[in-house]
């Protein structure tokens, strides 16, 4: 059981120190000037964050394919991008890569 | 601010990451569960904290009865990255008044981020991309709520055969792929990609954070005088 004032105090501790980075740069935003170049690094960040957020959970899941040395969420996650890329529909990509996913794993 | 076309095309768009998003939040209900929480904390937190990685690894530490400070230090670096999203909100919101830039703080979240970068080319003024930007915030607050709830009440409800986690990556890999507008994005994708797997051993998930930092001095570099795009 977890008790009260040290949840609390956790709880509080961490809201704070949340809204205090969400809050950050728009808070001074007003205030500095925003260059061309800075807004154009900006473009950047979900091609600098969003690929670290999946690649190491697909790469390194333990598969049950074998053919696919286990990898296959690999290939498929390769497979989605592409078709993204071509349709640029979220659902498609989702859609297409769950269905590959299940039907490689149950008939793989 | 009545709803716009934007506002309905942020909801839109954000409806088919929820596959991914709902089952992660009905694991954070079923951990709270798990831990002992009440119905009332996992909301208060919920609510409070609204950041779903680090609430999860908040509460696993909390029933290790971890330091404080251990228990907010990694819960915070886990949250650094909202720092680059604030950055990147920042010139939209300059004109803001106050509470809507804490209402838009407050709701970052790295979907509703994502799904307004991977749109923004659409809109035309900052009041358009706010009502993008707010459209899919509206749309992952309601999901993610529901999906702890459910959670809470009924454990770990998605069929495991499904593998819904899986819907995760893909949701990033639909939502990164608008955003590379030329092999520079793409070199830095790649980059990202590759580092990302070297430092993945790192502890308290500061892989992550340690990947995008050199990312973004990558971009730095890659947008040197001369070489803009």
């Amino acid at each position: 059981m977890i008790d009260t004032n040290y949840f609390w105090l956790c709880i509080a501790l961490l809201a704070l120190g949340t809204i205090s980075i969400r809050m950050s740069i728009i808070a001074i935003a007003g205030r500095i000037r925003i260059s061309n170049r800075a807004k154009e690094v900006f473009t950047y960040i979900p091609a600098a964050i969003l690929p670290a957020f999946m690649a190491p959970s697909v790469f390194f899941h333990p598969g049950v394919v074998t053919w696919a040395f286990g990898k296959e969420r690999l290939f498929i996650l390769f497979g989605a991008t592409v078709l993204c890329y071509f349709y640029r529909s979220t659902i498609a990509t989702i859609g297409f890569g769950l269905a590959a996913l299940y039907l490689l794993t149950r008939f793989g | 601010m009545k709803p716009s076309k934007f506002f309905l095309l942020g909801f839109r768009e954000m409806i088919p990451i929820m596959s991914g998003t709902l089952p992660f939040a009905a694991v954070m209900g079923t951990v709270a569960a798990d831990a002992g929480l009440s119905f009332w904390r996992t909301m208060s937190m919920n609510m409070l904290v609204y950041a779903g990685a680090a609430q999860l690894a908040a509460v696993e530490l909390m029933t290790k009865n971890a330091a404080s400070a251990v228990v907010v230090l990694t819960g915070l670096i886990i949250n650094l990255r909202f720092l680059l999203y604030s950055a990147a909100m920042a010139p939209t919101l300059r004109q803001a008044p106050r509470w809507v830039q804490l209402a838009c703080a407050h709701s970052l979240t790295d979907q509703s981020y994502a799904v307004t970068s991977a749109h923004q080319e659409k809109t035309q003024t900052n009041a358009d991309m706010l009502q993008l930007y707010f459209g899919a915030s509206v749309c992952m607050f309601i999901f993610w709520q529901l999906g702890v709830m459910l959670g809470y009440a009924f454990g770990n409800i998605a069929p495991a055969e499904l593998a819904l986690d899986y819907a995760v990556p893909l949701s990033f890999a639909a939502l990164v792929v608008p955003t590379l507008k030329n092999r520079k994005y793409v070199l830095v994708a790649l980059f990202s990609t590759v580092l990302s797997l070297c430092l993945h051993g790192l502890p308290y998930r500061l892989g992550l954070i340690a990947t995008a930092l050199p990312s973004i001095g990558l971009s730095v570099w890659l947008t040197r005088k001369g070489q803009t795009s």
